[in-house]
């Protein structure tokens, strides 16, 4: 009987935490609805519905990723098995599960996208679609849906014009958006669920595409909003990638259906 | 026949026969080398060969191979920040280092191995598609590469030519924009004419997002580009490449070729150089040549190979001839040529004198009059000399330099009594000029004459002490002072000058 | 049926790799399987066989019957030795429809020998796994289709990828290679 009321303290206690990321902490609720994208849901439909969604505000980063390998060592870099990350994988950490304290809270860069998936998982969430991050970052600080505004495109153009060389600012650090999400702009390239299936040509020259049948019934997609040039290049970027590939410049963030319970 | 009949016969056979034989060689001159369909001369022979690559200005030497071999071409994409002009740096996006990227030189027939390699560093994918490859995208859908990966393709340079490449990853206009681009030359198989000396340049149009040389390091402007507003227009991507200690450098006497390429984005070129005329223009980069061109236009995406000979020393200024470019967004390069001058051909400046026009060959005197009336010493013969040059300067035009008017049209002035009548009417005649019926001399006149009020006070005093002073006339003077009262006392004219 | 024709003229050439040397194996991923006849399996099924795998489903209408085909052809050009040990895996992009009944139907339709051929299916999260690994893009379109490549893969006795192939209907002969080989 004694022992109930501290019982009771510590699952006070335990809910804190749970009710912080609730109200927003961790990640946001964003209501999706019909979306112009420049990556269209098909080559008749141009219109895609996005189904509501929790999306992180931040990238994960060095300090979160190595607590996820101090419990995973089949994640670890050098057990990591050679189909699910390339060589070059956490290459930028002191040790395998400990990335320095000077790189500690800037976002994670160097892993795959099974490695990204795996990290996700372990938290009952999953990684964000192309479609779910792309509607989050259409915001800028004041609109839910800036990409008319031909200056706000110019901003977040910037990015892409300067050296990979620089190093990362912390994770979270940038002014959130309209949804309270940060980091999707100037920062980092991120993975996304289907990174692997952007369903674009190689050349991405090859407009309208006339093969219906390279991909079983459908052919390439033609990108749509071609003004649109920093989506344009994270759809490149992601087509490049195989899902064991790592690079210094691509992190991720991960999201969460909202049916999902906690 | 006689020997004189028998020489001219042959005399006539030789000269039909040498203007066969020109008409032939003129022919063999434009007879096609058949494209793709000629261009296989079958598997690659001997060794491999590894491509020497050359960066800008510089250009590898000939193959000297009369065999297609198999060409392995190892080119590495690398992200640079570098200064794009004074004081202001860019981050450029380079096949090799440099823009325009480095220069691969093989032999039509060649199988060439292509492998690119994307710097770990880039924060970008690439890709590369070759004009001069024949295959789907010239090579772009078989070599996009993530940064930190290499891939390869190989292909069969089928056609000989001199071929622009570039990346062709999206969105294409940035990637080239940011100088991803470069020269392919595939030799026709028995190589090109030996010259003295060979250049590569490419020109490039930039758009940044702070104005032409405002300082500090500029972001690629997507709006400029879709606008065609370019911000530099270069030749190898820097407004120093080739001026200053970087100019090219070349001797009197010698046999030059250029390579020039223009990868765009947009802007074609009229490229010309500035004291030379093109010998020889392999026009768009292609077989045949065009002979003594001036300004050659070379197209986005395109090339031209031209080749001339210098004679005189100096410096000659490579520029795209759309003028304001060279001189405001830096379409500009030097071209150094040393030697012995060559006086025949061209002989600098050879005098400077001072020229005055024709028609104001002399306007001391009124500048004397004005001036000696301010010191007030002005006597009539000065006036007289003033008067003589503006009345032939401006009223003889009408009264002509005899005073004597056109009959019917305008009145004389030569003994006129109505122009000696009336001194200060003749004042006010000059000031605000005259137009309706006056009889002259007993001639009726109706004509109109302008308001002369542009003449200072000075002047109209002189015109009409001149007046007085010519063609029989009595004489007199009319001062400044009483031309001012006038000028004081009557109503301007419309139209006329204050 | 215009589509049927036109994949068949289109996808009769395509492109092979033979695969880059060191070869991974698919068998790092540790997915687990439904087959036709309800059995759980791991991925790695086939483990100790040469396996050609690919990915396909039921609901498809147009290259699919052609993959199947596709995967008899290059099974012919093997000695019967050859055939004997060979195993063949189909995974299904559609695990909500391509339940183990309606594998087990396909294979009945297409008289598929189930004794060296495997029909099976994987949670979404396993396919997306899968899919990856073997550099399959797919995409589920709003018309109801799954869009999706088709690419079949040479997996050694260990699970090391030797060879792909995006031909459809005739026998790639790196297939046919990297089958008899090593």
């Amino acid at each position: 009987m004694n022992a109930t009321p501290s019982r009771l303290i510590i699952c006070l206690l335990a809910m804190v935490p749970a009710v912080a990321l609730a109200s927003g902490g961790r990640d946001v609720p964003i209501a999706g609805g019909r979306f112009e994208s420049v990556l269209p849901a098909s080559a008749t439909t141009k219109t895609t519905r996005v189904a509501p969604y929790r999306l992180d505000t931040a990238l994960v980063s060095n300090e979160d990723f190595a607590r996820f390998t101090r419990a995973n060592p089949q994640w670890r870099r050098g057990a990591v098995k050679p189909l699910l990350a390339d060589s070059q994988y956490l290459r930028h950490w002191v040790s395998p599960t400990e990335p320095g304290k000077a790189i500690a809270r800037q976002p994670v860069t160097h892993v795959s996208w099974f490695a990204a998936n795996a990290y996700c998982e372990s938290r009952g969430a999953r990684l964000p679609s192309w479609h779910e991050w792309e509607l989050a970052a259409a915001a800028s600080e004041e609109q839910p849906d800036a990409r008319a505004d031909g200056a706000w495109r110019q901003r977040i153009l910037h990015w892409y014009s300067s050296s990979a060389r620089g190093a990362l600012p912390d994770a979270g650090a940038s002014p959130p958006n309209y949804y309270g999400v940060r980091d999707l702009h100037g920062v980092a390239w991120e993975w996304v669920l289907d990174a692997g299936s952007m369903m674009v040509s190689d050349d991405s020259r090859e407009q309208g595409d006339p093969d219906v049948t390279r991909f079983c019934g459908s052919g390439a997609l033609s990108l749509e909003q071609k003004e649109n040039y920093a989506m344009m290049m994270r759809i490149a970027m992601l087509s490049s990638m195989k899902a064991s590939y790592t690079s210094g410049s691509m992190g991720f963030r991960c999201a969460t259906d909202v049916r999902a319970s906690r | 026949m006689n020997n004189k009949m028998v020489l001219g016969l042959v005399a006539a056979f030789a000269l039909l026969t040498s203007a066969c034989s020109e008409r032939e060689a003129a022919a063999a001159a434009k007879v096609e080398t058949g494209g793709s369909l000629k261009g296989d001369f079958g598997p690659p022979q001997g060794e491999p060969v590894n491509a020497v690559l050359t960066s800008p200005p510089e250009v590898p030497p000939p193959t000297n191979r009369k065999h297609p071999a198999k060409v392995i071409v190892e080119l590495e994409v690398i992200e640079v920040d570098r200064e794009i002009a004074e004081g202001v740096t860019y981050t450029f996006w380079t096949f090799g280092g440099t823009v325009p990227g480095s220069f691969i030189r093989v032999r039509q027939g060649d199988t060439v191995e292509f492998h690119l390699k994307n710097h770990p560093d880039s924060k970008m994918p690439h890709n590369i598609d070759l004009h001069g490859v024949t295959g789907p995208g010239g090579g772009a859908a078989s070599s996009f590469t993530a940064p930190g990966h290499r891939t390869q393709f190989t292909f069969k340079a089928l056609n000989q030519g001199l071929y622009v490449y570039h990346c062709a990853t999206a969105p294409v206009g940035m990637h080239v924009a940011n100088g991803m681009y470069g020269l392919i030359l595939v030799e026709p198989p028995e190589g090109l004419p030996a010259v003295d000396k060979e250049f590569y340049v490419m020109q490039g149009d930039f758009y940044t997002v702070g104005k032409y040389r405002e300082k500090g390091h500029q972001a690629f402007d997507m709006q400029k580009a879709i606008d065609e507003n370019a911000t530099y227009v270069l030749f190898n991507g820097s407004e120093s490449a080739m001026t200053g200690p970087r100019a090219l450098k070349a001797r009197t006497g010698e046999r030059i070729r250029m390579f020039i390429g223009n990868g765009g984005p947009n802007l074609v070129s009229s490229f010309h150089v500035i004291g030379e005329i093109f010998d020889k223009v392999q026009y768009e980069g292609g077989t045949h040549f065009q002979e003594n061109v001036q300004t050659t236009l070379i197209p986005s995406g395109g090339a031209v190979t031209v080749e001339f000979h210098t004679e005189v020393p100096g410096n000659y200024v490579l520029v795209d001839h759309s003028i304001f470019r060279a001189f405001n967004k830096g379409a500009l390069a030097i071209l150094e040529v040393a030697g012995e001058e060559r006086a025949d051909i061209y002989s600098g400046k050879q005098g400077d004198e001072v020229y005055l026009s024709d028609k104001l060959s002399d306007l001391a005197p009124v500048a004397a009059a004005a001036q000696a009336k301010a010191s007030g010493t002005l006597t009539r013969e000065q006036q007289v000399k003033a008067g003589e040059v503006l009345f032939k300067g401006t009223c003889s035009a009408c009264h002509q330099d005899t005073g004597a008017g056109i009959e019917n049209v305008f009145p004389p002035l030569a003994k006129s009594d109505y122009l000696l009548a009336d001194r200060r009417r003749a004042i006010a005649i000059v000031l605000n000029g005259l137009s309706g019926p006056v009889t002259v001399n007993g001639k009726n006149y109706n004509s109109v004459m302008p308001p002369m009020s542009q003449f200072t006070d000075d002047e109209i005093a002189n015109i009409l002490t001149y007046s007085l002073n010519s063609w029989g006339n009595a004489g007199g003077t009319v001062t400044k002072e009483e031309v001012a009262k006038v000028r004081a006392t009557t109503e301007r004219a419309e139209g006329a000058a204050h | 049926m215009k589509g049927l024709i036109a994949c068949v003229m289109l996808l009769a050439t395509g492109w092979s790799v033979a695969a880059e040397t060191p070869a991974v194996s698919l068998y790092d991923l540790e997915e687990h399987l439904v087959l036709q006849d309800g059995r759980s399996a791991m991925l790695d099924v086939h483990r100790g066989n040469k396996v050609l795998i690919t990915m396909f489903y039921g609901g498809c209408q147009a290259t699919c019957p052609m993959i199947i085909e596709t995967l008899r052809s290059v099974e012919s050009k093997l000695d019967a030795t050859g055939r004997q040990q060979l195993r063949v895996l189909l995974i299904s992009f559609d695990p909500e429809h391509d339940t183990p009944l309606a594998l087990r139907d396909l294979a009945v339709a297409r008289r598929i020998d189930t004794t060296r051929w495997t029909l099976a299916s994987a949670d979404s999260a396993a396919v997306r796994r899968i899919a990856a690994a073997l550099e399959i893009q797919f995409r589920r379109l709003p018309e109801g289709q799954i869009s999706h490549a088709n690419v079949i893969t040479v997996l050694g006795s260990g699970g090391e990828i030797l060879a792909r192939s995006t031909r459809l209907g005739s026998a790639d002969d790196n297939l046919v290679q990297a089958l008899r080989g090593r």
